[in-house]
């Protein structure tokens, strides 16, 4: 978070995941060792199955690592419990979610609250920081509208919206622009470079290489290896 | 904070499925509606119990005819045996009886005008009013005089003046019982029903009763009244003693009476009414517990349709605690609500059949919302726990 001294966000090393299914084991990533800065803007691509949804869940804390060490910023996530791995997951890390993830009978402004809530912010403040998040995503006259009222990309935005609520120090978007027309997609990746320049670290998960493009940097799995890692 | 927040949440969920809600609020609503109904039926029995004894006074004896036995084979009820002599010989010979009325009572027809009622009238003597704490809300009781003259004057239960003269004043009128004319001198006070109606009555002079109407020379019950409550062993010893004597009981004969203290018999009524009640609220209990098994069965629908929002809200951070609570209120508040409902039905439901709405007893009031949210609790325990220990990826993706 801001306190942090190091530019280094992501420090991953020799991770490995294996997934026990009965007797099988599967293993889904295999020996990552891989750094991310503050303020980059990196695209992870791979064919289903390559890894990327297990790394993104490591790198989010939903997940831990079999072996290997997971930093993010000072913190050795491998080490954490539960309600820890809640803590920094609700105060640094954002998520955007293909399927979009809303309450669905909530209001746009109640939807982008909710993290705060978890976070014991008061009533009144809690408001203020969403307004003003709905704002930067362009949605100030659709705040009250219910979430299943709003259109696709209203809806991503408000995603959005709440996974910067809590002002995260990194931004993790599960192909945002799955379920849009391309020109919504469109409007979604032009509202994430517009985060990254204002300072975010953004880290989004792709099968299309023409949104890979617009990142600074794409990382490549295949399975469960890095197969590649450029910067653009 | 967070309780709060839930609390809202709760209600949203609520609303979101009506009228699953609200099928699920009835089953604890009629429960908690049966527990409150009994309770206050208990309590308005317990009311005029209460009352009757008061105006029985605790230290109140009443000796009544027994049965006679032919060599330890009970016969035939003897009602004769019963003096008045006897009603004054236990005055004046026991040290801890201070008053003893005689009393006699039969069926009587009372006419008045067109109206026609049959009661039961009761000869007595003036000491009945103040021995049984028993006065007149209006006129006055019937004199040593007029017992002496044998006075056809007579005092009405609140029954008999409501079915003879409806709202009038029966003071100074003239009433027939059994085809003879007497002058009402008195109304007495409503005692309420209870088990039998002390209201429907009629009182006259002992000397009229048994001499002008039903020409018998016998009582069919003696009120004594003790000195105090802790004189019993000695009143009952005295009035053995008296009465057998005067029967000419051998030491081998059981008593031709009976002696009952007037508080015990009804603290015995009483009890059978608390057992009866206990019973009833154990049964409206179990509707209780049925209605909790439809909370938790909700609750474990309500929980599985939303997994995906439970997975939202561990990945921005809601840990388990926070899942558990969200879930547990919302079933508390499921409880609580059906216990509003049950408590406002059956106040309805009270005021529909008696008239008396909001006579609901608070501390029960109390106890409901604390026995609801209790179910509320347990119901909602498991499927709580279920929600909050969900893997977060799975919970994301369920579809």
């Amino acid at each position: 978070m801001s306190e942090n001294i190091r530019t280094m966000l992501i420090e991953m090393n020799n991770v490995f995941k294996t997934y026990v299914l009965g007797e099988v084991k599967v293993p889904a990533l295999h020996a990552i060792s891989l750094k991310i800065e503050d303020n980059e803007f990196v695209a992870i691509m791979g064919p289903s199955g390559s890894g990327k949804s297990t790394l993104m869940n490591i790198m989010g804390c939903l997940d831990t690592p079999t072996t290997g060490t997971y930093y993010l910023g000072r913190k050795d996530v491998g080490s954490l419990n539960d309600n820890q791995l809640s803590d920094i997951r609700n105060t640094a890390i954002g998520f955007v979610f293909q399927t979009f993830n809303l309450l669905p009978r909530s209001s746009a402004l109640r939807n982008v609250e909710l993290p705060l809530v978890y976070s014991g912010m008061p009533s009144l403040k809690r408001k203020q920081f969403a307004m003003d998040v709905l704002e930067r995503v362009g949605l100030n006259d659709r705040m009250m509208h219910k979430s299943n009222e709003l259109s696709g990309g209203e809806r991503q935005r408000v995603a959005i919206a709440r996974a910067l609520v809590n002002k995260p120090s990194l931004i993790l978007a599960d192909e945002p622009t799955g379920n849009l027309d391309s020109k919504t997609g469109e409007e979604i990746i032009e509202i994430m470079q517009k985060l990254h320049e204002q300072g975010n670290t953004i880290i989004l998960v792709t099968h299309e290489e023409y949104i890979a493009k617009r990142t600074n940097r794409i990382i490549r799995l295949r399975d469960g290896v890095i197969e590649n890692d450029e910067r653009i | 904070m967070i309780i709060l927040e839930n609390i809202q949440m709760a209600l949203q969920s609520l609303k979101t499925n009506p009228l699953r809600s609200a099928l699920t609020l009835t089953g604890i609503a009629v429960g908690i509606g049966a527990v409150l109904y009994v309770v206050i039926l208990g309590d308005i029995t317990q009311q005029r119990i209460n009352e009757r004894l008061e105006s029985l006074g605790s230290n109140v004896l009443l000796i009544r005819p027994g049965y006679s036995h032919m060599r330890g084979v009970r016969t035939a009820e003897n009602v004769v045996n019963l003096k008045w002599d006897e009603a004054n010989d236990i005055e004046t010979t026991s040290n801890v009886i201070i008053a003893a009325v005689p009393r006699y009572s039969d069926q009587g027809a009372a006419e008045f005008k067109d109206q026609n009622w049959n009661t039961r009238v009761t000869g007595t003597t003036p000491e009945y009013e103040t021995v049984n704490n028993d006065h007149p809300i209006a006129g006055r009781f019937f004199s040593e005089d007029e017992l002496n003259r044998r006075a056809r004057v007579c005092l009405l239960g609140a029954t008999v003046h409501e079915e003879l003269f409806g709202n009038l004043s029966p003071i100074g009128e003239s009433i027939l019982i059994n085809s003879k004319r007497f002058t009402v001198i008195g109304l007495l006070g409503a005692k309420g029903e209870s088990w039998s109606n002390p209201d429907d009555v009629v009182f006259v002079p002992l000397t009229t009763a048994q001499e002008r109407l039903y020409g018998v020379d016998y009582l069919s019950s003696i009120l004594a009244q003790m000195r105090s409550a802790n004189d019993y062993d000695e009143s009952l010893f005295d009035i053995e003693t008296i009465l057998r004597r005067n029967h000419r009981l051998r030491p081998d004969e059981e008593n031709d009476f009976r002696v009952r203290r007037q508080d015990l018999f009804l603290s015995a009524v009483q009890e059978t009414n608390q057992e009866i009640a206990n019973f009833i609220i154990i049964i409206a209990l179990v509707s209780l517990i049925v209605g909790g098994i439809g909370i938790a069965n909700v609750m474990l629908v309500t929980v599985t349709e939303r997994t995906r929002e439970i997975g939202l809200r561990r990945a921005i951070g809601a840990k388990k605690l926070h899942i558990l609570t969200q879930f547990l209120v919302e079933a508390v508040i499921l409880g609580i609500i059906g216990g509003i409902l049950g408590t406002v039905g059956c106040m309805g439901f009270n005021y529909f059949f008696t008239g008396n709405g909001l006579n609901v007893p608070l501390d029960w009031i109390g106890y409901s919302f604390i026995i609801c949210s209790g179910i509320g609790s347990i119901a909602g325990l498991y499927p709580a726990f279920q929600a909050a220990n969900k893997n977060v990826i799975d919970a994301l993706r369920y579809e």
